[in-house]
Formats: structure tokens, sequence, C-alpha cells
């Protein structure tokens, strides 16, 4: 169990989806409407630059004290997906834009 | 004229010799099978080829251009060129559903048939292929569907199991949000939306989208109230379907009349689901797939048609149009009217879909010709109209006629327009930030997802310190 999950936890950046209702979005909408939604996960260490490396030295011999930097390449939508659009409770039509991602990255 | 022959146009005149020469098969049914019926822009182009069969067709296209059919007839030359083209390839061509260049084609039959029908026919033949399909090939699809959630298939609304499966596929999800977008999208406190833009992005839902999921979208079963607002809500009807006025529905079937694509639909609609006695099901051939294609195929033209209300045990169907003010055709105007409202064919068919029943055929004919033959023993009896004097025919006519084919042609280039709504600031506004996004989230679990995100870092910073 451990090992799985150990692996898991180091599998690089990628997009992974999940069926979620329009309620459960937490945008506020009240629909039972059903969407895909498709997010980004996983590691980035692969595309740890000479700029990340740096950074954390400057950090750590504190020339960069107060400031909020980071030093590690982080796993996010490169695109979004097309608008979703659904009904609600009320029976009133929304559209949703850059809800899901379409292309994931270390950026 | 012989510019647009295709480079491998040799057996091309052959087969139009044999075809002109086989004694005329109106159906397209021969026997013999070498007048399978070929799509109009094709039996264009074998027309074009053949030296006499453009210049008749040429002819009669001059000769139907702003002219009715006595008018036309009364000349000799038209008479002629009607004769002749009735033998072409031209006369039986048909057309499909969300074909490339399905307005040409469709242009081309009703050149041809417009002047072969009495004019103001109540009911007028299909433009369109047979369909050939059967539901149950829809439900095969859709099954695949309906198997992701077992668990709900007693209780569930169906129109929102409809939705999930349309939004868990790309291409439905794309082009319904496409349509509710474009529909639900106010220009200003006069006008709720443009219709226009509502009903071509409608058009292109239907036409693009297969049938296992627009037909589960449409025509879904419901048991309660909720479910059927849904279903009535499909195709946005307070811009795609209502109106501040209703008109008259014999002025909106004329309205739909002088559209080539909505006549062909209309003309499809009343070919596949007008009611029968002589089928079990009041449907022709027993076909429901093709009735509830055609009546999917009117949405997003004049004669939109919609549920008329949130009912769950009885079904309506209307275009938005009343009788109100037909005068002395009040009686036409309510058998037009009634083919939607009080239709057993449509009414079966789209409760057969709702309960995923389809007729059970021997499957030795799986698909018996549902497209009515064109009227093909009334054409020739030319009527002697002398009465009409205006027999004389110039030139001038010519300019006319091909400047509005040109006109019809053009093919529509305005370029989708890109999909952006308020919601754009609501949701950016929420997300750029994770933050705002984790602090709305409640519940201790938040906590412990916090600490493990906060540990990862650590774990991850370890080998490369």
């Amino acid at each position: 169990g451990r090992r799985k999950r150990a692996r898991a936890r180091h599998k690089p950046c990628e997009l992974r989806e999940l069926e979620v209702s329009v309620s459960d979005l937490g945008l506020g909408y009240e629909s039972d409407e059903t969407v895909l939604f498709r997010y980004c996960s996983g590691t980035c260490e692969a595309s740890v630059r000479s700029y990340d490396l740096s950074l954390k030295s400057m950090r750590s011999r504190r020339r960069i004290r107060k400031e909020k930097v980071r030093a590690r390449p982080c796993c996010r939508p490169l695109a979004y997906d097309d608008d979703v659009s659904f009904l609600d409770a009320y029976n009133r039509y929304y559209t949703v834009n850059e809800l899901s991602a379409k292309e994931c990255g270390c950026v | 004229v012989p510019s647009s022959l295709p480079p491998c146009a040799a057996p091309i005149p052959d087969e139009m010799l044999r075809s002109l020469a086989g004694p005329p098969a109106p159906g397209g049914q021969d026997p013999r099978g070498w007048r399978v019926p070929v799509d109009c822009v094709r039996a264009n182009e074998l027309c074009a080829a053949e030296p006499s069969c453009s210049s008749r067709y040429r002819t009669l296209r001059q000769c139907l251009a702003g002219r009715d059919r006595n008018t036309m007839l009364a000349n000799k030359e038209c008479q002629a060129a009607l004769e002749v083209l009735q033998e072409s390839p031209l006369y039986d061509c048909r057309c499909k559903r969300g074909m490339k260049k399905e307005l040409q084609c469709l242009q081309i039959y009703w050149s041809i048939h417009l002047g072969l029908t009495e004019g103001e026919e109540f009911y007028e033949a299909s433009p369109y292929e047979p369909v050939t399909s059967r539901l149950s090939d829809i439900f095969r699809l859709a099954s695949i569907f309906s198997g992701m959630d077992p668990a709900t298939t007693s209780r569930s609304n169906h129109c929102l199991d409809a939705a999930k499966a349309c939004n868990l596929n790309d291409n439905c999800k794309r082009l319904r949000s496409g349509y509710i977008s474009t529909c639900s999208r106010e220009l200003s406190a006069s006008e709720p939306c443009s219709r226009r833009k509502c009903h071509k992005a409608l058009r292109q839902f239907f036409d693009r989208v297969p049938g296992e999921f627009t037909f589960r979208l449409l025509f879904c079963s419901c048991r309660d109230q909720a479910c059927a607002e849904r279903r009535r809500q499909t195709i946005v009807p307070s811009c795609s379907y209502e109106d501040k006025e209703k008109p008259n529905c014999l002025d909106l079937r004329s309205t739909c009349r002088t559209d080539h694509l909505c006549r062909s639909r209309l003309a499809d609609f009343h070919t596949n689901c007008q009611a029968t006695f002589q089928s079990l099901t009041s449907c022709p051939g027993d076909n429901y797939q093709a009735c509830l294609g055609s009546y999917a195929g009117l949405i997003g033209f004049d004669m939109t048609p919609n549920y008329v209300d949130a009912s769950t045990t009885s079904i309506t169907i209307s275009p938005w149009c009343s009788c109100r003010g037909s005068g002395n055709l009040e009686e036409e105007c309510e058998k037009f009217l009634q083919d939607f409202t009080e239709n057993p064919c449509l009414r079966n068919a789209i409760q057969a879909f709702g309960n995923g029943t389809d007729v059970n055929l021997s499957p030795k004919n799986p698909s018996p010709p549902v497209t009515a033959a064109p009227k093909a023993e009334k054409s020739p009896a030319l009527p002697d109209d002398v009465n009409d004097s205006n027999t004389m025919y110039d030139t001038s006519i010519i300019t006319t006629c091909t400047s509005i084919q040109e006109q019809g042609l053009k093919p529509n280039k305005s370029k989708e327009q890109s999909l952006c709504y308020s919601e754009t600031q609501l949701t950016t506004d929420m997300m750029p930030d994770q933050k705002t996004f984790v602090d709305q989230k409640a519940g201790g679990s938040r906590h412990r997802a916090g600490w493990i995100l906060l540990l990862v870092p650590i774990l991850l910073l370890g080998p490369g310190l």
C-alpha cells in the first residue's frame, strides 16, 4: 500500500479527470448536472532549472528574505478547455469558461 | 460549360445515355439498379457534362426565376425543358442532411421540383434521402452511456442523465455549450438574445452531434415536472422558440417555404412523421427514427417545434403559431397545426424513444423506403392554361435568375463568434488564487489535506538539498 502510494505521488505532471456535479464545483451554482472536471496533477522534478536551484540558494543565504518566491516548478494548466454550459435548479442557463484544464505543464 | 467536367469523367456520358434511354423510373427504385438516387450536387455535375441537359437546365432555371408554375408552363420552351429534365439524373436526385453543400444541393432540388408541384401543396415530398437506420441503432449506442450509472435507472431523471452523457462527450459538450451560451446571451434590454445566431448554433448542434446524444436530450421520458421542464428547456425556448407575438401557422409556413432549408426540413417532417393508418405505429414504414430525425431537423428554423408545457402525462408539441386570424383557411390551418399537436406518429415515436422500445421488424427488411415518391404521374400533364397571357419571356430574365442563384449559393462566411460572458469575471475572480478556493471549502478534512500539501514539498525537497 505504502509503496504504491509513494509511486502514485511521484507521477509526473499530467491531466486527470473527475466527474463532478456542478454544485460541487463550489462556484455558487445550484445544479445537479454532471460535468467533466479535468485538472493538472503530478510532480515537476524533471523540470527543475538552474533558476530554481539558484533561487533556492539565494533564499537559504538569506539574500531573499521578505518576498514570496517559488523555487520549484509547478504543475498547472497550460490551456483551458472550452466553455461549459448547464441548466441550474431554477431553469436558468449558465456558461462558465476556463473551468477545466486542457493541457498541463510544469511552469 | 464543360469546365466543371471532372477529370475522370469518361464513363459519365455512358451512364447518362443509359439513364436517358431507359424508361422513366420516378421513384429512383429501378430494379436493375443503375438509377440509384444520386445527390443533386453530383447530378448537377453529370448534367453539366452533357450539353443538351445543361442547356435545358439553364433554361428551366431562367423560367422558374420569379414566376409561378402556371406562368412558367405557358411558355413552350420552359415546358420542353422540364420534360427533358425529367429524364435526367437531376430529376431523381436527393440531398443528405448535414452534407457538404447542403444548401446548394437543396437549391438544385427545388429548382426542378418547384416546377413539378402545383405550387402551394399541403404536403411536399422530402428532398432528403430516406433514413435507413433504425431507432435500435441509437439505443445500442446510448446503452454505452446509460451503463455508466447502473444504480440510478429506476428513479433517475432521464433528462439529467442525457445532459450528463452530453457533458462527458467533448463534441456534444462543446456544441451544446455553443448554442446555450449564444441563445442565453443578452444583447440589450430590448433584445434578450440574437435569435438568428441562436438558431444557427442550434442547427449546428443537431446537424453535427449524433442522435444518441441529441435524441436523449430532446425526447427523454419524465415522471416529474422538474424533468419535463428541463426537457422543455433543451432548446432554450425563451430565445429560439417564443416570440412577442404568435403568428398564424399558415403565414409561418409561407415564411418557411421561402427558405430552401426550412422548406426542405418541413417537407421532410411531413414525409416521415405524417400519421398513417396503414401501420401499427401510425408512422410511415413504422420508422420512428426517421420521424424523430426530421423533427430534430426543424429546430433552428422558423418552424422550430417544442413542448408547449412541462406536463409529464401528455406530450404536446407545437411550433410557435396559432390558427387565430386564419379567415376562410381555418380548416387548413388546423390541419397543419394538428400534424404537430395531435400527431399519433410523432407522439408514439417520442414515447417509444423515452421507453427505450423500438418496433420489432424482421431483420430481412430493415429499411422500407420512407420518402414519398415525387409526384411523377401528374407532372407531364401540362395544363394548357391560355388564360395566362403573361407568356412573353425575354433575355432579361436570365440576369435576374443568375444573380439570385449566385446570391443564394454564396457561402456564409461569418466566423463563429468567440464565446465570452459575464461569468468570465466570476471565474477569474475566484480561480487564480488557490487560497480563496480552499477557504470556501468547509469541513475539517481541509486541514488534513493542507498538512499533506505542506509535507509534500518537504519530502520532495529532501533529495535536492
